[in-house]
């Protein structure tokens, strides 16, 4: 028991739980107007991000972060002009980000152990710089969905509506794939490149079966995504051996299971009205 | 009241090669209210997203309240309600969260909603009827529920210009009355109304004329004129 509060293990929960927020946060927007690809394209794009910053010599968040900015904002780019319409351009967009990582890491002798971490989290090696960082980053998500909050969800109702009401759609869009970006590079420590959208997705559909407004749903994709890193991470310490990226996103995959099976016994013991 | 609201002058439009609008010449004043009618596929929803600049003529010009309907700043005083529910469904949405988003335009960047505002969502819904479902889910409502909110959101900025899609489509026969006198008190406030709709007699009492597309072109008729026109056939549509 005693390996739950120590240091290493302190410093994971704090991590975890600062993306344990803010990707149910930032997920609701993208899950709401099926752009949760996005996240995912996202993520692979920042891998030969992480690479290419270890060629120069940089630190991996850095060159997941550049990375995940220019491509989610180059993503958004070619969504708004409707040119990534149809799954094979975003699946051509995953796997070149993911070889282009492979060739270039390899390139420099950097397929290592720490690879793996980066693809799948590696949230037990971390320094507190690594958390700070990690807490600043969704910190940033956090205050701007909350700065943004009315136009990001008159946005995610209806689009087309918010435009010709005068909201600066294209602005917002932007704003949330530079956050979504933000998010990845959060991530990466705590789940790795290759799972953080599910962070950004599962707890979203739990909440989605608990609730029936959108604020009350992103309240419970939150608890959700919180419950999840901090289940996760504490079973991985546990046992002492398995990955927590893959704990905690079981742990969501559970959270969303229990949400379906209670938000189904809800909706059967209130029936609603469907009159005119 | 000599104010113009809305100025279209030979305004072309097509999705493709053919034409949908040919023509399209109007002019309205503050406080007219009209009802748009003409068949299925005339155009109608077509020439009021010309008016909300959702799509651009092809030749003419669209001005309405004086200017661009692509400036953010004449947009806010726009009121548009869609033809049916144009919305993503993956996550729960309430009926007072729908009506709110109404308000985010005028309300400008960076300001939360407050009281006043809040008290404006609540008229609203109030106004369509909707007032015991404010905390429902929006997907789990009929078609004319759905409706009704999507009108709500519409009225609630209390809009210069309202166009309204066939906002009595799907509404419960004895829900419409008071509906369409909703709508007559905004023009009475000083409102531009332009309402579609399939069958103009339940505006009657309350809208000075109708506007018919036929053929890619705008008429301006009474009730007497859609009648002896449309009626002994059948109503357009
Ligand atoms: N986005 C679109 N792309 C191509 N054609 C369209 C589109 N929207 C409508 N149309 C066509 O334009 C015509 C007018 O449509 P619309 O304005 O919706 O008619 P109404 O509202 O009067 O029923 C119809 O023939 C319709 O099929
Ligand atoms: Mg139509």
């Amino acid at each position: 028991m005693s390996r739950l509060f120590i240091d290493f293990a302190i410093q994971a929960y704090l991590a975890g739980a600062a993306v344990g927020i803010a990707a149910p946060l930032i997920g609701c927007f993208l899950v709401q107007r099926r752009l949760s690809l996005i996240g995912d394209a996202t993520g692979h794009l920042a891998f030969a991000g992480v690479a290419i910053g270890v060629a120069v010599g940089v630190a991996p968040i850095w060159g997941a972060l550049l990375t995940a900015l220019v491509g989610a904002v180059a993503l958004e780019w070619l969504r708004a002009k409707g040119r990534l319409a149809g799954d094979v351009s975003l699946a051509l967009i995953f796997y070149l980000g993911l070889a282009l990582g492979l060739v270039v890491l390899s390139a420099h002798g950097g397929l290592t152990a720490s690879s793996t971490g980066v693809l799948f989290g590696s949230i037990f090696t971390i320094t507190w710089l690594d958390v700070w960082t990690i807490a600043l980053l969704c910190a940033l998500v956090v205050g701007a969905v909350a700065l943004f909050y009315k136009e990001l969800v008159a946005v995610a109702l209806d689009e087309e509506t918010a435009r010709a009401s005068g909201l600066p759609v294209d602005s917002l869009n932007v704003l949330l794939v530079v956050l979504t970006a933000l998010l990845v590079a959060a991530g990466m420590r705590v789940v790795g490149l290759l799972l953080v959208a599910a962070l950004l997705v599962i707890p979203v559909a739990a909440g989605a079966r608990l609730a029936h407004s959108f604020r009350s749903a992103m309240l419970w994709a939150i608890a959700a995504g919180l419950t999840s890193t901090l289940a996760g991470l504490v079973v991985a310490l546990l046992q002492g051996t398995i990955a927590p990226g893959g704990t905690i996103v079981l742990a969501a995959a559970t959270v969303f299971a229990v949400a379906a099976v209670v938000g189904r016994r809800a909706a059967r013991r209130h029936p609603r009205s469907s009159a005119a | 009241m000599s104010e113009l609201t809305v100025e279209l002058a030979g305004v072309r439009f097509g999705y493709g090669a053919a034409p949908i609008l040919d023509g399209v010449d109007l002019t309205l004043g503050a406080g007219e209210f009209s009802v748009l009618a003409g068949a299925n596929g005339s155009g109608k929803s077509t020439l009021l997203k010309l008016l909300v600049g959702l799509l651009r003529p092809n030749a003419g010009t669209v001005r309405v309240l004086g200017g661009s309907p692509t400036d953010p700043d004449i947009r806010r005083h726009v009121g548009y309600a869609p033809q049916g529910l144009r919305m993503a469904t993956s996550l729960p949405v309430s009926v007072t969260e729908v009506v709110a988003a109404g308000l985010a335009p005028s309300k400008g960047m960076l300001r939360r909603l407050d009281r006043k505002d809040w008290t404006r969502v609540t008229e609203a819904i109030e106004a369509v009827g909707l007032g015991d479902l404010s905390a429902e889910c929006l997907f789990e409502l009929s078609g004319g529920q759905q409706q009704r909110a999507i009108l709500a959101r519409a009225l609630v900025g209390h809009p210069r210009l309202l166009l309204l899609d066939e906002p009595t489509t799907g509404i419960d026969q004895r829900l419409r009355p008071a509906l369409v006198r909703e709508l007559r008190h905004r023009a009475d406030d000083g409102a531009t109304v332009i309402a579609v709709s399939h069958d103009p007699d339940e505006f009657h009492e309350v809208c000075e004329r109708i506007l018919v597309l036929v053929d890619g072109r705008l008429q301006r008729i009474t009730h007497e004129e859609f009648h002896h026109q449309f009626h002994e056939h059948g109503a357009p549509g």
